[in-house]
C-alpha cells in the first residue's frame, strides 16, 4: 500500500500545474458551496428569529385552542402555570396575551377586527412594536388606549384621539363592549395585520372579554435562552402543566415562514447542483486526462506483474489525494472568512435595508457557521470527486496493454 | 530440457477490415540458459511472437507451454501473476516507471512478489551495482541516459528471478558504446546465472552475440541456427 501511495503522490506532482488546477477546482467548488449555504442558512435563521420574536419559541394554550381558536378556549392564568414556567431556568421570558374577534366601529364605518391584548413593555422588548407607530404614540399603562393598523384607520376614517367602539362576543357567551381612544396608528409589513388588528393593554382586553374574573389568556409565548433546548423545555412543561394545556413550538406557528424557506432552499439547492456539476466535470476531465496520459505506465505495470485491482487503487488514491488537498485548502480559506462574517454580518443599505426593517428584520446579511453545513458540503464534494474514479476503474478493467504500448 | 514450448501457434489480428496473419504455425522450443535472438524483417512477427512467449498476448490457435503450464488455460489474473513470478521484460523504450527512482523501479517487482523490505532493498542495490549503476540508484528515469535506463530495466527484469527474460529490441535506442555494454552485461548474466534471454532484434551486434538465431518471416520460422559462441 505504501508504494501505491508513493506512486500516486509522485504521479500527481509530475504534472504539478494540472494537479494544482484540479485541486483549485475542488477549492472553488467547496468555497462557493459553503459561502452560498452559509449565507442561505444565515438568512433563514434571521427570518426564523424575526418570526420567533413575534410568537415565541413555545406557546402555551388551553388544549385544543390551536385547532379551534375560539375565545371560549381561553384559560385563566393561575399560580401553577406561573410556577411551572418559573421552575424552568431555560425560559428567558414569558409574554401572556389574549386575542379575540370583535366588531370595531367609528362613525358610520364598522369592521371585524382581531383584538390583541398585550403587555406593552414586554411586547415592545421582543417585537419593537413601538418603532412601528407611524402616527401618535405607543401604548402606556392606561386601560382605555388602543393601537390600530394604518389600513384599518383609513377604512374607519379614524385618527389619533378618536373614540373607537368595540363590540363582540366575550368569554362564555357574554357580550363585550367598550369605547377606547386611539393612541397610535402602526404600520407592520403584513397588510393583513394592518387591516385587522387592534392592540390594547392586556388587562383592558381581559376586562373587555370577561370583566368578572381577572387573568384570562388565550396563550403565553415563551422565549428560551437556548433554542436548542426547545424539546427539553416542551417536555418538562407538558409534564408540569398536564393534559389541560397544549404546548406548541414555533414550527407549528410559523408554517408560512418555514414553507417559504423550504421553497427558497430548493432554489438554492438547484444552484448548488449546477455548481456541483461544473466542479464534477472539472475533476472528471482531469481524471480522464490523467488516465489517458498514463496508459503506458499502466501497461508497464501490468506487464511486469501488477494486478489491475492494485492499479485501480493508485488511481483512486490520486483522486482522493487531490480531493482531500482541495477540501483542506478550501476549508482553510473559507472557514475564517465565514466565522468573520458570522461575527460581523454585512450591513445592508438603501432600499434593501428599508425592506428588511419593515419586516422587523435587522438589515444585515448574516452567515451561519453550523457544523452540518460544513459536513454536508465537504461530503458532497468528496463523493463527487470520488465518483470520477469510476472512469479509471472501468477503463482499467477493459485495458489492453499491447494497445497501450503502441500509443 | 526446454522451458518454453510453442506448438503450432497462429495469431491473427482482426482489428482492421482485412485480417492480419501475424504468426502462421510457429513451433519452437527454448531451453534453460539459452541466449536466443529472434530476427526478421519489420512486420515478420517477431514482436508478436515475443508477446505470446511473454504472456502479454495469447495465440489465436495453438499452445504455449512454459514448463508444463499452458498459458491459454490461465485467467487474466493468473496470467499477470504468472508473468510476475516467471518472466522478466526489457523493452525497447526502457519502460521504467517514471515516478520511481532506479532503486525503487528495481525494488518494485519484488514488492509485488511480497519480498520483505530489507531483503528487496539489499537485492536491488546489489543488482544495480551488478549492472554498473549503483551510484545512480536514487536517480529517476528522466535523470538517466538511455543506456543507464536500459541497465535499470535489466536489473528490474532480473530482480524477480524469472525463468526467462524477454527483450524486445533492447538496443534500438542505444548508441554503440551503450549497446556493447548492455550486451556484455546480459551475456554475463546468462553465463553467470544461466538466465535465459530471448531477444527480438534487427541489430547485427545482438545477433553476433546470440548463441541461437531464429529467423522468421511472414509469421513462419524460416531458419533456426545454433552458433558457436
Amino acid at each position: 500500500m505504501k508504494s501505491l501511495v508513493k506512486i500516486a503522490w509522485r504521479s500527481l506532482w509530475r504534472n504539478r500545474r494540472r494537479t494544482i488546477l484540479t485541486a483549485a477546482a475542488v477549492v472553488l467548488a467547496l468555497v462557493l458551496a459553503l459561502f452560498m449555504r452559509s449565507m442561505q442558512f444565515g438568512s433563514y435563521d434571521q427570518m426564523i428569529q424575526a418570526g420567533v420574536n413575534q410568537v415565541g419559541y413555545l406557546q402555551v394554550h388551553d388544549t385544543g385552542y390551536w385547532e379551534n381558536q375560539s375565545i371560549d378556549r381561553a384559560f385563566f392564568y393561575n399560580k401553577n402555570i406561573g410556577e411551572a414556567i418559573k421552575k424552568i431556568p431555560e425560559i428567558q421570558m414569558a409574554i401572556p396575551k389574549l386575542e379575540t374577534f370583535s366588531l370595531a366601529s367609528y362613525g358610520k364605518q364598522t369592521k371585524g377586527v382581531l383584538i390583541s391584548g398585550i403587555n406593552p413593555v414586554l411586547q415592545n422588548k421582543k417585537t419593537h412594536l413601538g418603532k412601528k407607530i407611524v402616527k401618535g404614540s405607543y401604548l402606556s399603562n392606561k386601560q382605555n388606549e388602543v393601537l390600530v393598523g394604518d389600513n384599518l384607520a383609513r377604512y374607519l376614517h379614524i385618527s389619533i384621539g378618536d373614540s373607537l367602539v368595540l363590540l363582540g362576543q366575550g368569554y362564555r357567551g357574554i357580550t363585550s363592549y367598550g369605547i377606547y381612544t386611539v393612541k397610535g396608528i402602526f404600520h407592520l409589513p403584513s397588510t393583513e395585520i394592518n387591516s385587522q388588528v387592534v392592540y390594547m393593554n392586556l388587562t383592558a382586553a381581559q376586562y373587555f372579554v370577561y370583566p368578572y374574573q381577572k387573568g384570562l389568556l388565550t396563550g403565553i409565548s415563551l422565549y428560551l435562552k437556548d433554542p436548542l433546548k426547545l424539546q427539553e423545555v416542551k417536555q418538562q412543561l407538558s409534564v408540569s402543566l398536564g393534559k389541560h394545556y397544549e404546548i406548541i413550538s414555533w414550527k407549528k406557528v410559523l408554517t408560512d415562514i418555514l414553507q417559504s424557506i423550504k421553497v427558497d432552499n430548493i432554489s438554492g439547492q438547484v444552484m448548488l447542483l449546477i455548481l456541483y456539476i461544473i466542479a464534477a466535470f472539472g475533476i472528471f476531465s482531469t481524471t480522464l486526462m490523467m488516465t489517458m496520459e498514463k496508459r503506458k505506465q499502466y501497461a508497464i505495470m501490468i506487464s511486469i506483474g501488477m494486478q489491475r485491482s492494485r492499479l485501480v487503487w493508485v488511481s483512486i488514491l490520486e483522486t482522493i489525494i487531490i480531493t482531500i488537498t482541495g477540501i483542506l485548502a478550501g476549508l482553510i480559506i473559507v472557514t475564517p472568512i465565514l466565522f468573520y462574517l458570522h461575527a460581523n454580518p454585512i450591513p445592508l443599505t438603501g432600499e434593501m435595508s428599508k425592506v428588511y426593517e419593515q419586516f422587523n428584520i435587522e438589515p444585515i446579511l448574516p452567515f451561519a457557521v453550523k457544523a452540518h453545513i460544513f459536513i454536508s458540503q465537504t461530503l458532497i464534494i468528496f463523493v463527487l470527486s470520488t465518483l470520477s474514479t469510476l472512469y479509471p476503474i472501468i477503463y482499467l478493467s477493459r485495458f489492453n496493454i499491447l494497445k497501450a504500448f503502441r500509443h | 530440457m526446454s522451458i518454453i514450448e510453442i506448438k503450432n501457434v497462429f495469431k491473427t489480428y482482426n482489428e482492421t477490415s482485412v485480417p492480419v496473419h501475424a504468426l502462421n504455425g510457429i513451433n519452437l522450443k527454448i531451453g534453460k540458459g539459452e541466449f536466443t535472438a529472434i530476427v526478421g524483417p519489420s512486420g515478420s512477427g517477431k514482436t508478436t511472437l515475443l508477446n505470446i512467449i511473454g504472456g502479454l498476448d495469447l495465440p489465436s490457435k495453438g499452445d504455449v507451454f512454459i514448463e508444463d503450464v499452458n498459458l491459454k488455460n490461465l485467467s487474466s489474473r493468473q496470467l499477470i501473476d504468472f508473468r510476475l513470478h516467471n518472466i522478466g521484460f526489457v523493452f525497447q523504450a526502457y519502460n521504467l516507471i517514471p515516478v520511481l527512482t532506479a532503486l525503487e523501479n528495481t525494488e518494485f517487482i519484488m514488492e509485488l512478489q511480497q519480498v520483505p523490505k530489507k531483503e528487496r532493498e539489499q537485492k536491488a542495490i546489489r543488482l544495480l551495482e551488478t549492472v554498473g549503476i549503483g551510484d545512480k540508484k536514487d536517480h529517476k528515469p528522466g535523470q538517466l541516459s538511455g543506456g543507464q535506463q536500459q541497465r535499470v530495466a535489466v536489473a528490474r527484469a532480473l530482480a524477480s528471478q524469472p525463468k526467462y527474460i524477454i527483450a524486445d529490441e533492447p538496443t534500438a535506442n542505444l548508441d554503440s558504446k551503450a549497446t556493447e555494454e548492455l550486451l556484455d552485461l546480459m551475456r554475463n548474466m546468462n553465463k553467470q546465472y544461466h538466465t535465459t534471454f530471448i531477444f527480438a532484434t534487427h541489430d547485427q551486434r545482438v545477433m553476433d552475440r546470440a548463441r541461437r538465431i531464429v529467423t522468421i518471416d511472414d509469421g513462419k520460422i524460416i531458419s533456426d541456427e545454433q552458433t558457436e559462441k
